[in-house]
């Protein structure tokens, strides 16, 4: 096992595990602050499936903006009494097993087909490298982003100004009816 | 590749099963997005491992897609449970009974 592989093993049982923790914790910033630690550790896994971009964008889009986001509204809204409460409702046994059941159906799936994911041939579709000196994974993910997926990179940006006046719309204060 | 993308796609998949079991069974609205997010970074794992078994970048853009559309379900998320609150101080969803009769 080279050292590289050992990593590996390492950020998926850390993500599992604060995971784990980031879904029990009794404390919402608890939570918060395990849910930190998973992104991290997913960006250290993207690093070492060579998605250096991806991993850049999860530290600061994931970890840097949306997190901070939910920290912010959790601190905003100021709940004590969710301490005093119980954390789950009386469902949880089906909620977990539902959980695990998917868990095991998708690990199924990529486990006991006869024509596993490995055996199909990776396509030698290096179309676009292939013309040019190779490039990095970034130079790629460039190249495919404002290439064939340009109309869908457009139609994101349109999704995220719905977002961003949508929120602004619902979070409004009314003003008082007279 | 240092590891075989099943392995890549088993992490994804406990992952998303914990996301599952956090969505379903918290009682808290804010920390039931915060499992959805969970949930999508877990598929954000196997499309970049699949991306880098097929040697194609498409699978690295159509993660980036999701985490913009994560950002979006992020912000509408919390803007409800912004305006939630300002009608009835808390976040728990059994309160939200206003629409049962």
């Amino acid at each position: 096992m080279t050292l590289l592989t050992a990593t590996f093993y390492y950020m998926a049982a850390a993500s599992i595990a604060s995971a784990l923790l980031a879904v029990t914790r009794k404390n919402p910033v608890h939570s918060m602050l395990w849910v930190l630690a998973l992104f991290l550790h997913v960006a250290g896994i993207f690093l070492l499936l060579a998605a250096e971009f991806l991993a850049a964008v999860q530290v600061i889009v994931y970890a840097g903006a949306i997190l901070i986001f939910y920290l912010f509204v959790v601190m905003v809204l100021d709940l004590p009494e969710e301490e005093a409460r119980p954390r789950f409702g009386n469902h949880w046994p089906f909620a977990a097993a539902a959980g695990l059941s998917f868990a095991a159906l998708a690990w199924l799936a990529q486990a006991g087909t006869h024509d596993p994911v490995g055996a199909v041939a990776a396509p030698a579709a290096r179309s676009l490298a292939a013309e040019g000196p190779p490039q990095g994974s970034l130079a790629e993910v460039g190249m495919a982003l404002f290439g064939p997926f340009a109309l869908p990179f457009e139609i994101a940006s349109l999704v995220l100004l719905a977002a961003i006046v949508g929120a602004i719309v619902i979070a409004r204060r009314r003003p008082a009816e007279s | 590749m240092i590891v075989p993308v099943e392995t890549v796609l088993g992490l994804s998949a406990v992952l998303f099963g914990i996301g599952v079991f956090g969505f379903l069974a918290r009682r808290n609205i804010i920390l039931m997005l915060v499992s959805v997010e969970v949930m999508l970074n877990a598929v954000n794992l196997s499309l970049v491992g699949f991306s880098r078994h097929f040697e194609d970048p498409g699978g690295q853009v159509l993660a980036l897609f999701v985490i913009a559309v994560a950002a979006a379900e992020a912000a509408v998320g919390l803007g409800l449970v912004i305006a939630l609150n300002r009608n009835k101080p808390g976040a728990g969803v059994a309160d939200l009974t206003e629409l049962k009769w």
